[in-house]
């Protein structure tokens, strides 16, 4: 019985320990403090960044119109916190961030310095400019999905050209010229798509075409026409072979163009991932 | 007597011409400047170069306040592509200027080595860089610095760009020359 009751109450005491200590690795702390000038009057809006020392992982808020601020949910540690306004020298400070409720209050001193105004730049370099900014996000939504669904068709493209090589054949019909036609509407339609995300990007006004981008687009030129001609000419040698008659005409320059489309779109691809 | 006066005044003229001549405030100009920031991928190696930027330092006691500023999207890497690119990932379009402060003793101009504590703006971030080297050399009155910021993506909270699924190294370092003439 004893045995017992000292099992029981050695389990509870290690359910104990175990909790406690889940409890102190869980424990966090908040920072609060106030930004002040010289005067001791509150610096409204002032930007107050925090960064952890130990693990560099950094926050930033803004201060109220009291020039309060307040981070929460901080792991235990040293961290330097830093604040700026217009018109003040930035500031920085060490705080240890481990009781109950830390405080780092600070005080700033009126700038003396230059400002962004005596640099000379126009209203309209240093304005924030947000449509831009979501223009700017769009595009490369836009374009990364481009880069990537690129990439992929380069899968089907690759294979429809080897089964390409075989799809010929006296048959009337075969099972890799079947193949070869699977393969080459999947290409298509993954090329159209991709072509898509780069076509309707959004364009930023102002911005000259230069450099390996360049060849990228000119390429495009080449792919792009080739893409639409190679089915076409592709689906003619098909109707052509299933009547049991040789390939001729302009379907006989199915395979030449695949192939000069498929060379212009590899060299796209390497023109914008190798520096040459 | 009237002359005496004249003379008077005209040698109060002079004292305080000269009272505030030695206690002027000096400031200095950047006059020209290459920023250049480096960026590592595993098939690229890129440099970013910005002849844009503009300084002033206003010196005051003995100690003198710096700002250089530079428009974020002044930066060429020779592509147009990854220079918007650059400007999305920066948020250049929302912040559009990249600033330096620094605030040194008006003696460093006569140091070959400065140690400076620099607080940089960029992409909406404050971050502080403390002790960056900078070498001086004079050429006549203007002083030529050069130095490198270590500056990494993470500070600023910048993701990564990518290129071809692959993103950059987190180290972007900075490397500055500018030339200074005092106004």
């Amino acid at each position: 019985m004893k045995t017992k009751a000292a099992q029981v109450l050695w389990v509870t005491v290690w359910f104990a320990l175990c909790l406690s200590a889940a409890k102190a690795q869980n424990t966090t702390a908040d920072l609060s403090g106030t930004i002040n000038d010289a005067s001791g009057a509150p610096v409204p809006n002032a930007k107050v960044s925090l960064k952890n020392l130990t693990t560099g992982q950094s926050n930033e808020v803004q201060a109220d119109a009291r020039g309060k601020y307040h981070f929460s949910g901080l792991a235990p540690g040293q961290y330097e916190v830093s604040a700026s306004a217009e018109g003040f020298n930035p500031k920085t400070t060490t705080v240890s961030v481990t009781g109950p409720a830390p405080t780092a209050h600070m005080s700033l001193e009126r700038s003396t310095g230059p400002t962004l105004s005596d640099l000379g730049f126009s209203a309209a370099e240093t304005q924030s400019n947000a449509e831009e900014q979501a223009r700017l996000d769009k595009r490369t939504r836009m374009l990364k999905i481009h880069q990537k669904m690129g990439l992929i068709t380069t899968v089907p493209l690759a294979a429809t050209i080897i089964t390409g090589f075989g799809a010929g054949g006296k048959q009337t019909s075969s099972s890799t010229r079947d193949l070869h036609v699977v393969l080459g509407s999947t290409t298509a339609g993954l090329y159209f798509t991709t072509a898509y995300f780069a076509i309707f990007a959004p364009r930023i006004h102002g911005t000259e075409t230069r450099g390996p981008i360049r060849v990228h687009k000119t390429l495009a030129w080449i792919h792009g026409p080739g893409m639409i001609l190679t089915p076409i000419l592709g689906a003619m040698a098909f109707e052509q072979k299933s009547k049991g008659e040789h390939v001729h005409g302009l379907a006989s320059l199915h395979g030449q163009v695949a192939i000069v489309t498929g060379a212009a779109y590899g060299a796209a691809l390497l023109s914008v991932s190798v520096k040459f | 007597m009237k002359s005496a006066m004249k003379t008077l005044n005209v040698g109060m003229v002079f004292l305080l011409a000269w009272a505030a001549l030695a206690w002027a405030d000096s400031q200095w100009v950047l006059d020209q400047s290459t920023l250049t920031y480096h960026v590592s991928h595993p098939l690229h190696q890129v440099d970013g170069v910005s002849h844009a930027a503009r300084g002033k330092g206003m010196c005051h006691d003995g100690q003198c306040d710096f700002l250089i500023a530079v428009p974020v999207k002044s930066f060429d890497s020779g592509d147009s592509n990854r220079d918007l690119h650059m400007l999305q990932v920066t948020r250049g379009a929302q912040y559009p200027m990249v600033t330096v402060r620094t605030h040194l003793p008006e003696t460093a101009a006569q140091e070959s080595t400065i140690h400076a504590d620099l607080d940089i703006e960029f992409a909406g971030q404050s971050v502080h860089y403390k002790d960056v080297r900078l070498e001086v050399s004079t050429q006549g009155k203007e002083k030529k610095l050069t130095g490198t910021i270590p500056a990494k993506v993470g500070d600023f909270k910048i993701e990564p760009p990518t290129l071809l699924t692959m993103p950059i190294k987190n180290d972007i370092p900075v490397k500055i020359e500018m030339t200074w003439r005092p106004q």
